[in-house]
């Protein structure tokens, strides 16, 4: 995956979302849950202050003193981390636990209610600490009622929540993570499917991509298809206008053809030679460019069948009535059901080339068989002629354009079969014919359905 | 013998005339379908040569028009168009064989001839047998009154077997007539081409006589 990736770059952005959500959630959960214990120690903290104004009272001489402290141990043992104090002016009751520490007074003035806050403690302890000031007499001083408790156990609960929630949260963001892969997954695959169809609409100019698109992205398949059938156009148009110059030239050669035999009647044989070269020359090059218009037109589309035993039949009769082909004899081994997957003009033009290829090499016979294999359709020509020179055959299995054929279109007919054959997506053979000369097989595999 | 020549280019409707003439036919000459037509209908021919590019009426709907009035002199068509579309097109609509352009003028005066020898030469034209009847100047043959497709070598066996009433013809006799010397291969040649005719005609109507060869059913001697 690159830099320039979809899916890389989707991937990231849900993977970074996911982990700024869950760090967001660490924090706030993490806050509240320390939110949630100071509130809980909080009231712990009050009612033990609420025992310790209970047992408040003054002294005649205005002292004071604590009919009964707190029953907690903790007040007892020094620096536990539990503390209480009692302040009035300058005198001071402090719980054993203080032994010689005093608990940090307020800046702020006396409070009528309970206070929290966090402040430095005795013994280098941070300490969470409540207070307010009562006035156990009416006309008497104000007592400040301190009681804190060492912050260090709040800091480790919180430590450890914070590192379960950690964990958890961490977990989370893998199982969020996967979620979202496989959900760009499952968001990017028609974009696959888009894909592997361009990648047929490049192979055949004529596919399209299909209507079997997520709604999200038919705007694009609909502007690929608008492109397509422009692309189309301009090359059927472009072929159209090649082929139409191909056959203007046509009846030109033929008047060259008759002003070259006038030339050699007038004794001007070198002249007529060389003219009729160059006729046979362009002739050539005008129809191996009708045969490249013709072969590039042809492609597999969808639903294109044509019956194989009428075609077959249709350039036999052309053929049979050919000085060429009025000699053989054709074996045709084509049941009427048999279906070839292309347009019955382009299966035409197919059998036309392959059967006049194989009537010119055979010596009495030619076979022609048809038939529907599992997960193939097949069609072999066979004759009964020398066979094919090894060299052309290498040159055909080498990938022999129209352009390598010979002089007099000598091997134009297999070179057509073969470009026809590549433009219908069938596979093509060549080997020795059971009638001793070449056959040519060609196989085009059963297409999935829906495919393009 | 008579040749009408229908093409609109006037160097190589010249050329055609010239060679022609040159060939022993006198040639009429036609520069649009229209014209052409008329005189097909009108006139006797024993060859037409049509090119079917043509002004004011194409040569494919002269020729359907000529075959629907009935006239069946030989047609040799010329075309800029080689695609095999349009070969069996032309075929179908009723030619006899096909030339594209630019064709070499000895093969078309060769392909001429070999049509005007085939459509003539016959005093009786017609030959019976039972259900079938071969027309030996069409070159066509009707079994049950419905016209057949034969290629000219599945006529000239239907022909060949048609004057042999009687007899069991060997495959390496049929092969002998047809191709003048018989070589190996050539009895499953003929094999092949009795089983192409028996699919057009029908199997009962060329029997095998195991050991001797086939004969036609109901040509008794």
């Amino acid at each position: 995956m690159s830099a320039r990736s979809l899916r890389l770059r989707l991937l990231l952005a849900a993977a970074v979302a996911v982990l700024l959500a869950m760090t967001t959630a660490w924090f706030a959960m993490t806050w509240l849950f320390q939110r949630h214990l100071e509130r809980r120690v909080a009231d712990d903290l009050t009612r033990l202050a609420l025992q310790l104004v209970a047992e408040l009272s003054a002294t005649p001489g205005g002292a004071l003193t604590l009919a009964k402290p707190p029953a907690d141990a903790r007040f007892e043992t020094p620096a536990s981390g539990l503390y209480w104090q009692l302040t009035a002016g300058t005198e001071r009751l402090r719980a054993r636990a203080l032994w010689d520490e005093t608990l940090p007074l307020p800046v702020q003035s006396e409070s009528a209610r309970w206070t929290t806050r966090s402040a430095a403690g005795p013994f280098g302890q941070r300490v969470f600490l409540l207070e307010r000031t009562v006035r156990p007499a009416r006309q008497g001083r104000p007592v400040l009622v301190q009681v804190a408790q060492d912050a260090q156990t709040l800091r480790a609960a919180r430590a450890e929540f914070g590192g379960e929630l950690r964990l958890f949260l961490g977990l989370l963001w893998l199982v969020l993570s996967a979620a979202a892969a496989v959900q760009v997954q499952l968001g990017l695959r028609p974009l696959r499917r888009v894909r592997e169809e361009l990648q047929a609409l490049q192979r055949n100019p004529t596919a399209r991509l299909s209507a079997a698109h997520p709604r999200e992205i038919q705007p694009l398949t609909g502007a690929i298809n608008d492109l397509a059938a422009a692309r189309e156009k301009d090359l059927l148009h472009a072929r159209r206008r090649a082929a139409d110059l191909a056959h203007s030239l046509k009846t030109p050669l033929a008047a060259l053809a008759a002003q070259s035999r006038r030339a050699r009647s007038a004794g001007a044989v070198d002249a007529a030679d060389g003219l009729e070269r160059a006729i046979a020359a362009v002739a050539a090059a005008v129809d191996a460019e009708l045969a490249r218009a013709r072969v590039a037109s042809v492609r597999r589309g969808p639903g294109c069948a044509a019956a194989a035993l009428v075609a077959v039949e249709q350039v036999i009769g052309v053929i049979e009535h050919a000085e060429l082909g009025a000699q053989r004899v054709f074996d045709v081994d084509v049941a009427p059901t048999v279906q070839l997957p292309l347009a019955p003009a382009d299966l035409i033009e197919l059998l036309g080339a392959l059967l006049e290829n194989a009537a010119r090499y055979a010596r009495r016979q030619v076979r022609v068989r048809a038939w529907q294999a599992p997960g193939a359709t097949l069609l072999s020509v066979e004759d009964d002629g020398a066979g094919l020179d090894i060299s052309a055959e290498q040159a055909l299995l080498r990938g022999g354009r129209l352009d390598e054929a010979g002089p007099a279109h000598q091997g134009l007919g297999l070179a057509i079969v073969r470009e026809l054959a590549d433009a219908t997506g069938a596979e093509m053979a060549l080997d020795r014919a059971s009638l001793g000369g070449l056959r040519v097989c060609l196989r085009w595999p059963a297409q999935a359905p829906g495919a393009p | 013998m008579r040749a009408l020549v229908v093409e609109d280019d006037a160097i190589v409707a010249a050329d055609l005339v010239a060679a022609l003439q040159a060939a022993g036919f006198v040639a009429d000459l036609a520069a649009d379908g229209e014209t052409a037509w008329f005189k097909g209908e009108v006139e006797n021919y024993d060859l037409a040569i049509l090119d079917l590019g043509l002004p004011r009426l194409d040569g494919l709907s002269v020729l359907r028009r000529w075959r629907a009035a009935g006239r069946d002199m030989p047609v040799l068509v010329l075309s800029a168009r080689g695609d095999w579309t349009d070969k069996v097109e032309g075929i179908e609509s009723g030619a006899d064989d096909y030339l594209a352009k630019p064709f070499k003028m000895a093969e078309l005066i060769a392909r001429a001839r070999g049509l005007v020898r085939r459509a003539a030469g016959h005093a009786s034209p017609l030959l019976r047998i039972g259900r079938l009847t071969l027309d030996t100047r069409r070159l066509s043959a009707t079994l049950d009154g419905a016209t057949l497709r034969l290629s000219p070598l599945e006529f000239r066996c239907l022909d060949y077997l048609a004057h042999q009433p009687g007899r069991a013809v060997p495959a390496g006799e049929i092969a002998e007539h047809l191709y003048g010397i018989g070589e190996d291969g050539d009895v499953n040649a003929i094999e092949a081409l009795i089983a192409r005719l028996r699919r057009k005609l029908g199997a009962e109507l060329i029997e095998t006589q195991r050991g001797y060869g086939y004969r036609l059913a109901g040509n008794a001697a």
